[in-house]
């Protein structure tokens, strides 16, 4: 259904990107640096050969892949010129990353039909992650959210994402079995929002423990819009509104950590050197790159604290100007439509709410990080997908990808079958 | 002057990114059209309708396909009507409307043409409404709902 239309276009244009990204990276640091030049050859290699895996074998859409390989150039060409090591490592996790990708393609395909049975299963190992965060986690800037294993850092929630849109999509999804319909004595569908209540709110419980408020609010914005799809009752909606709104306050008011955020946000140059520092650091990169941008490797980028995963956003902009940012932007954009309209056009129930959760999350993710570091609303950490430095971040967005990749080829023999 | 040429390069830079949007909503256009000219078929004089159980073909196939004037079917790229099963000929036969009513004929495919189990010979054949078609291991129903009288 792809092959009609598809072109080596898309490929030529990621080659061109990557060679301007290493003769900027080679400019900014005066000579050749080669593990970086080869690994960005392996990411053109790469990217060629899974989108001719991809159109060839008719896996369903050829998009996916090819955005998410420019905006991984991106995110390694700019890793780079802030530090060489992160910038291979991160070229690294891209390699890693995609067969992620293929792998959770090849397992969602094979384990299609029993995928919206394991709700307890992700439930479990979700709360397993979570109290192992909770014993032997690490704080990093104020969040307890890193599992450390020898060399290796992990961060659970980023994989746990992925288990909640599994499980809140098989509870809005699956099918009441005859035998219980007269047995029970509450309604099925409020068996449902009772369960997806109770599962988000074990869920964000853990997150505000380990104060994790960016993806607390990535959680509850995607169970909310679920329940606002599955067609809750106002009613519902307006309780979770208030609880949400109450919460919020009450964070707002007595838990120092969203008090600061919120006033940094509200008045950033009160106290521009210490608390407001972050924000305005950020700010005065993207005003200073302007609308065409100061140059890749001409920006003062490490004036910004943590430029390289939650603030490479104003990194970009200071560096590619407004007009960089804009199509780092679109390209997201593309990514979340491609998403929903896998969504619209699956026809099994349980994928296309999978498909719909995770494009909701990856769209609102991005939402979260650059309204945070643009001054839209409250900065809240977390990552900016396949941009942003971090492994684990980058392994299971891809993994997530991977999964839209598999619905969206998926060739109705699960539906013909339930029929 | 490296600060000249890291400019002009992050121009450069942005350009190709936006180069690839373009070719990518443009793919997205394309198909999409492609996709709503499948579907259309309702209104179409006459179709195909696939009586295979999809799920047996190793490959992807539409539950219909509707039918213009002229049609070549086949594997090969310049077919109007293009299917993916290897049993099939590059062009293998043609459906072709006529004074109203549509014709069938065999291209000099390998493995032939078979309307209701018999084989095409040279010669075009006029279809009915019901007439099974038969090409590689596609099985058809020829489908022309009669014009209201």
């Amino acid at each position: 259904m792809y092959s009609e239309t598809s072109s080596v276009k898309p490929l030529i244009y990621i080659m061109l990107l990557n060679l301007v990204g290493a003769a900027l990276i080679s400019i900014h640091y005066g000579g050749v640096n080669l593990e970086a030049i080869i690994l960005t050859g392996a990411i053109c290699l790469v990217s060629i050969i899974s989108y001719a895996v991809v159109s060839l074998a008719e896996l369903g859409d050829a998009y996916i892949y090819l955005i998410i390989s420019v905006l991984g150039s991106v995110g390694g060409i700019m890793q780079t010129r802030i530090k060489p090591e992160y910038g291979i490592r991160q070229l690294k996790w891209f390699l890693v990353g995609t067969l992620c990708y293929f792998a959770a393609m090849l397992l969602y395909r094979l384990l299609n039909k029993w995928l919206h049975k394991l709700v307890p299963l992700y439930f479990g190992i979700s709360v397993a992650l979570f109290v192992a965060t909770q014993l032997f986690g690490k704080t990093s800037h104020g969040s307890l959210n890193w599992i450390v294993i020898g060399s290796l850092s992990f961060q659970p929630s980023e994989l746990i994402r992925i288990f909640f849109v599994l499980s809140l999509a098989a509870v809005f999804t699956a099918p009441v079995p005859d035998k219980y319909k007269d047995r029970l004595r509450l309604k099925p569908q409020h068996i449902r929002l009772l369960v997806a209540s109770f599962i988000t709110l074990v869920n964000v419980g853990f997150l505000i423990l380990q104060r994790e408020w960016g993806i607390t609010l990535l959680f509850f914005a995607a169970y909310f819009f679920f329940l606002y799809v599955y067609g809750a009752s106002r009613y519902y909606l307006l309780l979770n509104c208030f609880a949400a709104v109450g919460v919020g306050l009450f964070g707002a008011m007595r838990v120092s950590h969203i008090k600061v955020r919120i006033d940094t946000w509200l008045h950033p140059f009160a106290d521009a050197s210490a608390k407001g520092y972050q924000i305005t650091q950020s700010l005065f990169a993207i005003g200073e790159g302007g609308m065409a941008g100061r140059g890749i490797g001409e920006g003062s980028v490490y004036f910004i604290p943590e430029v390289h995963s939650d603030f490479i956003f104003s990194a970009i902009c200071e560096e590619m100007g407004v007009v960089g940012g804009l199509a780092i932007l679109m390209l997201y954009f593309v990514l979340v439509y491609r998403g929903f309209k896998i969504a619209l056009a699956c026809t099994n129930a349980y994928n296309k709410a999978v498909a719909f959760g995770l494009s909701f999350i990856l769209g609102l993710q991005t939402f979260i990080i650059i309204g945070g570091v643009t001054k839209m609303i409250p900065l809240t950490g977390i990552t900016l997908p396949f941009v942003s430095y971090g492994g684990s971040s980058m392994l299971t967005t891809f993994a997530a990808c991977g999964i839209l990749q598999a619905i969206s080829g998926n060739k109705e023999e699960i539906t013909d079958e339930i029929q | 002057m490296g600060s000249i040429f890291s400019k002009i390069l992050t121009y450069i830079f942005v350009i190709i990114i936006y180069l690839f949007i373009y070719a990518i909503i443009r793919m997205i256009f394309l198909d999409i059209r492609a996709m709503n000219r499948k579907k259309s078929g309702s209104l179409a004089e006459a179709y195909l309708k696939l009586i295979n159980l999809r799920r047996d073909l190793d490959f992807s196939m539409d539950e219909s396909y509707e039918l213009g004037d002229d049609e070549v079917i086949g594997r090969g790229n310049k077919c109007t009507l293009r299917l993916p099963d290897k049993y099939l000929s590059v062009r293998h036969c043609r459906i072709y409307k006529s004074d109203g009513s549509f014709f069938i004929e065999d291209l000099g495919s390998t493995n032939g043409t078979f309307l209701n189990g018999d084989e095409l010979t040279d010669e075009a054949v006029e279809l009915i409404d019901g007439d099974k078609i038969s090409i590689g291991r596609l099985n058809f129903i020829f489908v022309m709902p009669k014009a209201e009288d």
